[in-house]
């Protein structure tokens, strides 16, 4: 259930702004929820571009791994800075066991995102008993070491620096490039939607209200009966899986999995997105995924100077608005609407008199 | 038996320039309670001064050292001005979350612009001495690795001395046991902490000049040792300086006798699994002081 402020009754009735608050822009707005999704399924029939939907693809498949890590990070609190490789590990179990195993990819994708399950129990146990800074410390190394012991295998099962390549393809064997990559990128936004539906309804739950509560008053939430361990374990395993999915999607399409993949870099794409965008938030995750990958995509021709401006925006978001866009933008809504209702309000006074 | 000693030998000199790289960050965090994330990058700065001076100038790593110490220390100030001071007392936001976010970033952008200056390719920075001494038959240690562990091992004790005897030391050691009772005792703290933030990244960067002709200077010449920093400063406990020394030398030793006997590629895993065995039996690391009861 959905925790709702409580209000003067009488207050709510009367001021415009409150009613409008809890109209709407707090909660999801239907409309604009499905002019944004009939958007981005004509996106590709309407733009056809290759380039463009290629570019669009690649940022679902963030958004996957960004909505799965906003729930440790963001709503759970829990300080994972490891799950890049947690994303890789679901692409290589993923494209290990369907080239091995000739299991069909849409199986293997699921492996893949048990097999990042199971990865981030490994993980999750020891960080279960530390607190904030050594939580990520802790993954953040363990991040460091899946990515170093995939470079410098040698024995071929990962193909080391290079990456394992010939990575079968989903389903779409013998289409035309077109309708494949349509095809991929329809895929793509359906898993998006998965994703965002799953962490709506998770973070909307008893389950989401108990995980709050552990963030904000770790004590006081376990004093009343939340089981931090079992809420902690059932958070890993979820974000895991989403972003092992995830993991294993980038591995079919791309055919192409490598330890390019993890590391300071993308890293620091992706957490540029997930505080741009706002941390702990619903939409903050989609948000951020795309204002990230547009300044990105603009300055593409400029190498090294993409990095440094996606560096500076995180940087002047986090001292100027550190809970991120989606917070600011709420605010600011509400304020423009508090104004307009003050507004009205003297206008009528000035009407009565 | 040769090669346990000489693993032994290469494990101290490790361990000492470990010290020397993560005694910065637990400072930090002891002062300021952040987790310097760009702490890497004060290796690297280091290493591109030391660079500059010999490529320009021809002047050797010594003059690079005091160059990079320098240079360093007011990149320090300019971190703590710009990325970690406009977050204290912030209301609604955890102050050690947005830190680590806000040095992180400081750190991407350091390392591009780096990139973007100096390009891809590695510099190469000459030794201090060249040669090697023979200790005994089958054991011997480069003369520089042995400046660079004269370097560490004096460095740490000055800064010790500094800590314990000089009025700003003893100012930095207040604020980190006690902030309130440091203000009240009329000790500024916004000094306390570019003076720590200035003394920390100039160590960093000390280690990033003898760092600097043992491996290469390249713009992510930062991120390994940022990676080893966290590990010593974790397993040490984060805020204790006597407990990342003692941590940095058993982790040099340990990953010096790793691969020897078991080869480089195992020497950083194995690593994580102990520390991660440690980590479970105790939370905040060898002396670290646990924070709040565990739940």
């Amino acid at each position: 259930m959905a925790v709702r402020e409580v209000r003067d009754p009488a207050e709510a009735a009367r001021t415009p702004a409150a009613l409008g608050d809890e109209l709407g822009w707090r909660r999801p707005k239907p409309i604009a929820v499905v002019a944004l999704l009939v958007a981005a399924v004509a996106l590709p029939v309407v733009w056809r571009n290759d380039y463009v939907i290629d570019v669009a693809l690649t940022g679902l498949i963030w958004m996957i791994l960004n909505q799965s890590w906003n729930l440790q990070l963001g709503i759970g609190g829990i300080w994972n800075f490891g799950q890049l490789a947690i994303f890789a590990v679901g692409g290589y179990v993923s494209a290990l066991i369907a080239i091995h195993w000739g299991l069909p990819p849409w199986l293997s994708m699921i492996a893949g995102g048990l097999g990042a399950a199971a990865m981030s129990a490994v993980i999750g146990i020891p960080v279960l008993r530390l607190r904030g800074i050594y939580a990520s410390l802790l993954t953040f190394s363990f991040g460091e070491v899946v990515r170093l012991l995939v470079i410098s295998d040698e024995s071929g099962l990962t193909g080391g620096s290079f990456g394992l390549s010939g990575v079968p393809e989903l389903a779409f064997d013998g289409w035309s490039p077109d309708a494949r990559q349509r095809a991929y990128y329809w895929l793509a936004l359906a898993l998006v939607v998965a994703t965002a539906v799953v962490i709506y309804v998770f973070i909307n739950s008893p389950l989401g209200t108990a995980l709050k509560a552990l963030r904000d008053a770790p004590a006081y939430a376990a004093s009343r009966g939340v089981s931090p361990l079992k809420m902690q374990v059932i958070t890993f395993a979820t974000s895991a899986f989403i972003a092992g999915i995830a993991g294993g999607f980038y591995a079919h399409y791309f055919g192409v999995i490598a330890p390019s993949v993890m590391g300071l870099g993308p890293m620091s794409l992706f957490v540029a997105m997930l505080v741009v965008g706002g941390l702990g938030t619903f939409w903050g995750p989609i948000l951020g995924t795309a204002v990230i990958l547009a300044v990105s995509e603009y300055l593409r021709d400029y190498d090294e100077l993409r990095l440094i401006i996606v560096g500076l925006i995180l940087l002047v978001t986090i001292v100027v608005a550190p809970r991120g866009l989606v917070p600011a933008l709420q605010d600011g809504w509400r304020r423009l609407q508090r104004w307009m209702a003050e507004d009205e309000a003297e206008r009528e006074e000035g009407s009565t008199t | 038996m040769a090669s346990f000693l000489q693993a032994i030998v290469s494990g101290l000199v490790t361990g000492s320039i470990y010290a020397l790289m993560t005694v910065g960050m637990t400072l930090i965090y002891g002062t300021l309670r952040t987790l310097n994330m760009a702490h890497g990058s004060m290796v690297m700065v280091g290493g591109y001064v030391s660079w500059m001076l010999f490529d320009s100038l021809g002047w050797g790593p010594l003059a690079g050292l005091v160059a990079a110490s320098l240079v360093a220390f007011l990149f320090g100030i300019l971190i703590q001005q710009v990325a970690v001071r406009p977050l204290i007392g912030k209301l609604g936001v955890d102050f050690e979350m947005t830190a680590f976010i806000s040095t992180f970033a400081v750190t991407i952008v350091l390392s591009n612009l780096a990139l973007r200056i100096y390009g891809a390719r590695n510099k190469a920075v000459p030794p201090v001495i060249h040669g090697r001494l023979h200790l005994i038959e089958g054991v011997s240690v480069s003369w520089h690795s042995l400046v660079m562990a004269g370097v560490a091992v004096t460095m740490l004790l000055a800064l010790g001395a500094f800590l314990s005897k000089t009025r700003y030391g003893l100012g930095i050691t207040a604020v980190a046991q006690q902030l309130d009772a440091a203000r009240l005792m009329g000790i500024p703290d916004q000094r306390v902490y570019n003076l720590t933030m200035g003394v920390s990244s100039a160590l960093a960067a000390i280690a990033g000049v003898l760092l600097a002709s043992v491996f290469f200077v390249s713009p992510n010449a930062g991120d390994l040792p940022l990676l080893k920093a966290l590990i010593v400063a974790i397993f040490g406990g984060l805020g204790s300086i006597r407990g990342t020394i003692l941590s940095a030398y058993i982790i040099g030793l340990l990953e010096a006798l790793i691969s020897t006997y078991f080869g480089v590629r195992w020497s950083l895993p194995l690593l994580f699994v102990v520390i991660m065995v440690v980590m479970l039996i105790r939370p905040t690391g060898l002396l670290g002081k646990p924070e709040e009861a565990r739940l």
